[in-house]
Order: C-alpha cells, then sequence, then structure tokens
C-alpha cells in the first residue's frame, strides 16, 4: 500500500512536471527569403526595425524599404520618370524637393545618403521588380510581402525599361517607360511625365 | 453499501469516466480563456475546437446520469429484499474503506448536478451567474477522481481496474438501462444540432426614415423594435466577467440598422499611451506584448455573423497556445479564430478610439486561416481585416518594443497634448491624434519632460474607404453603458460580407479595456426579417 501511495504521489508530481516544464512555446522568427538591415547595411533579425534595407537572398538584390516619416524615403512620395537626359522632370510630389520630384532625384539623395553602406542605387529593371510581386497576400494589400515591404502601395512602380513605344490615349506622347502595377502585378507602360512610386535596387551588396 | 458492479452497472461506469474526462479536459481547456493561470496546464490539455466536444461530452454524460437514476431505482427492490436479509451481516461486515468510498460517492452526485446544472444554464445563456459554480464544481471532480480512483488504487492496485471495469456479479447481463445512455445522449446532441436559437425579430422600416448612426437611440422607430438581452461571459474587466447585452435590429430593405448597448462601468479611451521615461518614450502597457492588454486599451464590441448557428463562436473558436500544427503558436496561449468549412463569417470590430472617430466599425471576418510571414511576429489565422482603398489609423511608434519606442511624430504645439497631462479620465478627451498636427520625430525636438503622456493612436486620415468601410458605427457612453448604434447594407457584394436576411445568425463580445479576453455565449441570435413576409 505504502508503495502505491508513493506510485499515486508521483503520479501527480510528474503530471505538474510535464506541466511546469512545457510552458506556452514562444515562437522565433522562421527563416525567411528576405533579410532586414539597418542604414548601415547590417542585417537584422526578422521581428526586430526598424529597417532600411531588405536583401533577397533568392536574386541577390537589396532593395530600399518604404517608410511614413516624411524622409526621402516616404512611401507616398511620387516621382515623374526621368534619368537626366531622357523623360520629363518634376512631375511626381515629395517633400524633400524645391521644386517638384523625378527618379534622378531620389537617386542623387540616397546615394549621396549612402542608405545601407552603398551609393549605387538605381531604378529596377521590370525583371528585378516583377521578381518582388507576390500573390501570397491579405484582401486590399499590394501584391508584395508586406512584412518586409511595408508602406508600399497600391499602385504603379517605375521600372528602368524607357524608351518603350505608347499606345491608346498616350500615343501623342510617343514614349514611356514600364511600370508595375502592384494591384494586379502586372507590367504597363506608362507617359515619362506620370507621378508614379519609385522603389530603388542595388546590386552591390554583399550578403555576410 | 457498495454496489456490486453487474454488468449495466460496469458500462454505466464506463460511459460516466469517457464523459466526465471529456468535460474536465475540454472544459478546463475553455476555462483558459478567463482563467490565465490554468494556462499552466496547457500541456496537458487538448487544443482546436473543443466547445463541440465539450457539449457532446455533456450530452453524454447527462444520458449517463438519467440512466444510473433508472438503474438504481430499478435495483431498489431487490435491495430492499436483500437488505432486509443482510442488515445484520452488512453492518458487521463494512468497512472503513467501504464508508470511505460510499461517501466519497454521495459527494459525486452533487457534483455530477451541479455540474450538468450550471453547464446547461450557461448553454442556454441563463442570466443567472454560474461560471464560477460550474468551474469549482469541475475542481470538484479532479478531487473527487483523485479521491475515489486514486484511494481504489492504493487500496487494490492495478485489480482496482477490473473491479471498475469487469462485472463481479457473475451471469448478470447488460438490461436495456445501459442503451439509454448512448440513445439519449444522441437525441440530445440531435437535438443541440437544431438547437433554437434567440429569434430577433427585425422590424422594416420606411426607406425614407432618417436614422441617425451617432449613438443616440433617438429615433421613435427603436421604441417599436423587440429587444433581446443576452448575458455574455468570460470577459477581462468586467464585474464577475459578465455584461449582458441588448440587441434591436430594423431594416429598410436596403440597410440594416443596430442598436446594441452593454453595461461597462469604466468608459476606457486611454489606448496604449505613450508616456516619457527616464529611458525616453514608452506605451503603457500590461500584456500588449503578448497580444493580450488588459489594462490601457480602448473598449470595443464584436459582432459575428454567419449564415450557419454553430456554437463555439459560429465554429470558429480554435483553442490553445498551437491549434494549428504548421503554423505558429499565439504568444497569449488562448488560441486563434478561424473557419475550417471554407466559408467566411463576418466581423464588426467596433473599437472606442480608433474607429468611433471615423464614425465606423472595422470590417473584419473569420476566414481559413492564412500563412504566417516571417516578419509578422503576431499571427492570427483566419482573422483577416476586409481589404481597403485607403484611410487608416497609425499607432505613434516607429517599432513597437516593450522597452522603449520612438515615436512617429511628436505635436506641433505642446497645447495638443497638455490636457493628457490631468485627468486621463476627462470627459472630453478622445485620445485620438491627427497625422497633420504632428511632425516627424526629430530627437532634437524632444523636449518633454518625463511623466509627459501622448494619445498613440493617429488619424493619417479621415476614415477607412472601400470594403472595410461598410459598417457606419457610433457608439457613446453615458452613465455605465455604452451605446452602439451600426448600420450595413443588406448585400454588400464583398465576398467577405454576410448577408443580412432571415436566417443569418449573430454573436456578440465586449471588450472591457482588453485587446483579446472578450465576453462570449453560446446561442445565436437569429435575424428573423419580418419584411420579407409582405
Amino acid at each position: 500500500m505504502i508503495k502505491r501511495t508513493i506510485g499515486i504521489v508521483g503520479l501527480l508530481i510528474a503530471v505538474s512536471l510535464i506541466a511546469l516544464l512545457n510552458p506556452i512555446p514562444q515562437e522565433q522568427p522562421s527563416p525567411s527569403r528576405w533579410l532586414k538591415t539597418n542604414a548601415q547595411g547590417q542585417v537584422m533579425s526578422p521581428w526586430s526595425g526598424p529597417w532600411t534595407c531588405v536583401y533577397d537572398t533568392k536574386t541577390q538584390l537589396l532593395w530600399e524599404v518604404k517608410t511614413d516619416n516624411e524622409s526621402i524615403h516616404d512611401g507616398y512620395w511620387t516621382y515623374s520618370w526621368y534619368d537626366g537626359t531622357q523623360g520629363v522632370e518634376n512631375q511626381g510630389d515629395c517633400y524633400f524637393e524645391k521644386n517638384r520630384c523625378d527618379a534622378r532625384d531620389l537617386i542623387t539623395r540616397i546615394n549621396s545618403e549612402k542608405t545601407c553602406g552603398l551609393d549605387n542605387w538605381r531604378l529596377p529593371s521590370s525583371k528585378e521588380l516583377l521578381s518582388l510581386v507576390s500573390r501570397d497576400t491579405k484582401p486590399g494589400e499590394p501584391l508584395i510581402a508586406k512584412d518586409f515591404f511595408p508602406q508600399t502601395k497600391r499602385g504603379d512602380y517605375w521600372t528602368k525599361d524607357s524608351q518603350q513605344r505608347l499606345t491608346g490615349t498616350f500615343t501623342y506622347l510617343k514614349e514611356g517607360a514600364m511600370a508595375i502595377d502592384f494591384v494586379n502585378g502586372h507590367l504597363t507602360k506608362l507617359p515619362y511625365r506620370n507621378a508614379s512610386f519609385v522603389r530603388l535596387v542595388n546590386t552591390g551588396y554583399v550578403e555576410p | 453499501m457498495i454496489v456490486k458492479p453487474t454488468t449495466s452497472w460496469a458500462l454505466l461506469h464506463a460511459f460516466a469516466i469517457v464523459f466526465i474526462l471529456i468535460n474536465l479536459f475540454t472544459g478546463l481547456r475553455i476555462a483558459t480563456l478567463s482563467r490565465p493561470w490554468l494556462l499552466e496546464l496547457s500541456a496537458l490539455l487538448p487544443q482546436g475546437a473543443l466547445h463541440w466536444l465539450h457539449i457532446a461530452g455533456a450530452c453524454g454524460l447527462s444520458a449517463t446520469a438519467m440512466a444510473y437514476t433508472i438503474y438504481r431505482f430499478n435495483q431498489r427492490p431487490q435491495r430492499t429484499t436483500k437488505t432486509k436479509e443482510t442488515t445484520a451481516t452488512t453492518e458487521k461486515t463494512e468497512t472503513l474503506s467501504d464508508k470511505y468510498h460510499r461517501g466519497l460517492t454521495w459527494l459525486a452526485y452533487p457534483l455530477v448536478i451541479l455540474s450538468l446544472l450550471t453547464g446547461w444554464l450557461q448553454f442556454i445563456d441563463s442570466a443567472l451567474s454560474v461560471v464560477d459554480i460550474h468551474f469549482y464544481a469541475a475542481l470538484g471532480f479532479l478531487l473527487y477522481l483523485l479521491l475515489h480512483a486514486g484511494g481504489y488504487f492504493i487500496q487494490y492496485g492495478w485489480p482496482a481496474l477490473k473491479r471498475a471495469f469487469i462485472p463481479k456479479v457473475t451471469g448478470s447481463k447488460p438490461s436495456w438501462i445501459i442503451v439509454l445512455p448512448a440513445i439519449a445522449g444522441l437525441l440530445l446532441w440531435y437535438g443541440i444540432g437544431y438547437q433554437p436559437s434567440n429569434d430577433l425579430p427585425v422590424k422594416r422600416i420606411p426607406l425614407t426614415t432618417l436614422m441617425a448612426i451617432d449613438g443616440i437611440t433617438d429615433e421613435p422607430e427603436w421604441n417599436d423594435a423587440q429587444e433581446i438581452t443576452i448575458l455574455t461571459r468570460g470577459g477581462a474587466n468586467f464585474l464577475n466577467g459578465e455584461t449582458p447585452v441588448s440587441i434591436k435590429v430594423l431594416e429598410n430593405g436596403a440597410e440594416a440598422f443596430f442598436n446594441i448597448s452593454w453595461q461597462d462601468t469604466s468608459k476606457s479611451l486611454e489606448h496604449l499611451p505613450l508616456v516619457k521615461t527616464k529611458q525616453g518614450w514608452q506605451v503603457k502597457q500590461d500584456g500588449f506584448n503578448q497580444f493580450d492588454e488588459t489594462a490601457y486599451y480602448e473598449d470595443k464590441l464584436a459582432i459575428m455573423l454567419a449564415d450557419q448557428c454553430d456554437s463555439g463562436g459560429g465554429g470558429t473558436a480554435h483553442l490553445g497556445p498551437k491549434p494549428l500544427a504548421n503554423q505558429p503558436a499565439n504568444f497569449h496561449g488562448k488560441g486563434y479564430h478561424y473557419s475550417d468549412d471554407g466559408k467566411i463569417r463576418d466581423v464588426w470590430h467596433w473599437k472606442a478610439v480608433r474607429t468611433n472617430n471615423m464614425h465606423l466599425a472595422d470590417d473584419n471576418f473569420f476566414g481559413s486561416p492564412v500563412r504566417s510571414r516571417a516578419g509578422d511576429r503576431r499571427y492570427s489565422a483566419g482573422y483577416i481585416a476586409d481589404g481597403k482603398e485607403s484611410g487608416a489609423y497609425v499607432m505613434n511608434w516607429q517599432w513597437y518594443k516593450p522597452e522603449v519606442i520612438v515615436p512617429k511624430r511628436l505635436p506641433k504645439h505642446d497645447e495638443l497634448i497638455a490636457p493628457y497631462q490631468m485627468d486621463h479620465q476627462a470627459e472630453h478627451l478622445q485620445w485620438v491624434i491627427s497625422w497633420f498636427d504632428y511632425t516627424p520625430y526629430l530627437a532634437e525636438n524632444d523636449h518633454y519632460p518625463i511623466g509627459t503622456v501622448m494619445p498613440s493612436v493617429m488619424y493619417r486620415s479621415n476614415r477607412f474607404e472601400g470594403d472595410r468601410a461598410h459598417v457606419r458605427a457610433h457608439g457613446q457612453w453615458k452613465d455605465g453603458t455604452w451605446t452602439l448604434e451600426l448600420a450595413r447594407p443588406l448585400k454588400t457584394q464583398s465576398q467577405h460580407d454576410v448577408i443580412l436576411q432571415t436566417g443569418t445568425c449573430l454573436w456578440v463580445s465586449a471588450f472591457d479595456h482588453s485587446q483579446v479576453a472578450h465576453t462570449r455565449h453560446q446561442q445565436a441570435i437569429r435575424l428573423l426579417f419580418e419584411g420579407e413576409h409582405d
């Protein structure tokens, strides 16, 4: 009888230990295609922030991350397509230029700032920008991994692919550049003067 | 005297063991929602959609209890005869152990009655406060099992199991009574499947009648609307965790209007305020880091609508830290809402600060669980917001950390936050700040003294637009009662909204300055549109 009493007490202790030694699991970040980096280009944990750039381990591209802090990276700013020789200057809207804004303004400022430690930022190609399109989104969200690319708008983002012959209502403007619409993930030709969003890319980042 | 284990008795005993264990384990998991300390036992409790199992167990236990009553009644004449014959010997042979177990058995009877009675009272959403009694009866059962089963084990060892499950009266055949639990339980379960929901007639009003959605129910049409009051239970901060919610609904053929009121002694608008400390700005919180804030949060009300009326949050409540094996655990351990029948449940989430000043409720839904995202610390399974075209509230921190945060913006003028430095409960404080009254944070502008309080909910634009803005809503708090008016088109054409029509079922949950710890009720409220019969 004593042995059995000890057995019951042992069972109670074992049950208590099982409960105590198995607390609610605290999740840890899971591995991801994307790596956050800070303004100096140092990699951060997926659940930390704020972050400045995102490195795509699949394409080896480093992407600018948009903000809502009214800096040059603010996601609300729009730009006309202009590279210094072709396009249309200053047809977008931002706070950081005296005049209105174009893509060259952002490239100049971001290279001068050495965002994420780099100074060779540029507009992405259509193929590069299309690599960001994701269909795994929640209702109403832009088609992108919003957990890494916040402040992405449901709108058109410029690519570097210019000298595109315009058709339809824009035929009279002759040429424009390719953009990607993050509402449906499609490529679209837009006149240079169009005020669209911009996300810059960099191929000079070396994964640590 | 101890009952000799006949075959019928052994089967009834086995039924009772199974149903009691089902109810204890599922019930303790359900209880973790309102008694978080029980999460210490989480590893021992089942996870998932457990409400139906708890109710099924209750059906089985109720039927077993009925069958056992009949069984004992049928046994009575034999026992009386035998008693006369054997009284003298029984008195002599009854041991201390027999007396102990007989006493314990008499303890089990009131526990069964109490558990079933209080359980069914909760199931029918009785206005009686019986949650605590139900819980303590469950704890009583745990103690009983220990003393009863443990006592037999100590006394007899493993043969006690044989004694419990194998009939000792040789040649005894199972009586017809033993099929009663199965039949009665199935009948009860079948009946519950067609449970009579609380029907709420919805009166039609002329399309030309103006119904102001302002939280002031002074339109005469409300006087003619039928009211239903449901006692909702299990929420944090409410007195006894309970609050009665009264609901009236009207419709005009194009839109439905809801008038919902509930008791809440405190008007809570102080939503995760920021306070300046020696280390920097901090978010005042007590649980927000685990997504279960219960101190510094706004009051809320959620309404769930569905085209079916299942119990357990319309079948969407999946309890436990990790009810989805291939998705992340939740930090608070309570569970997730999601549907696993491929259908959505419409959820209107009115928030006293974040949406009340937009004159909206947040139009959300419970759908199939989405895939987790590597960059999101919080996974919300099937709880998803409808899409929006624009409009947002933004929290005034660049990135949330439990220790110190950096605000997104600081006020353009100190006067903007001066009222918040005095009485935090003052009537005129809205605890919402305007994006354009504030400027981006710069350390050199952060001259605020330690102790400065600043609201954290910031309106970037006036309100949501698009699918997420289908539900107009505004609430007013007065004398310990929130009164909320809502309006939504009967059909929105959104795949994330439920059509409002006869047969649409709804549930309500109130939140008293808590993030997820809401009250709930079992029986759906079924809308009956009187206009459809014209």
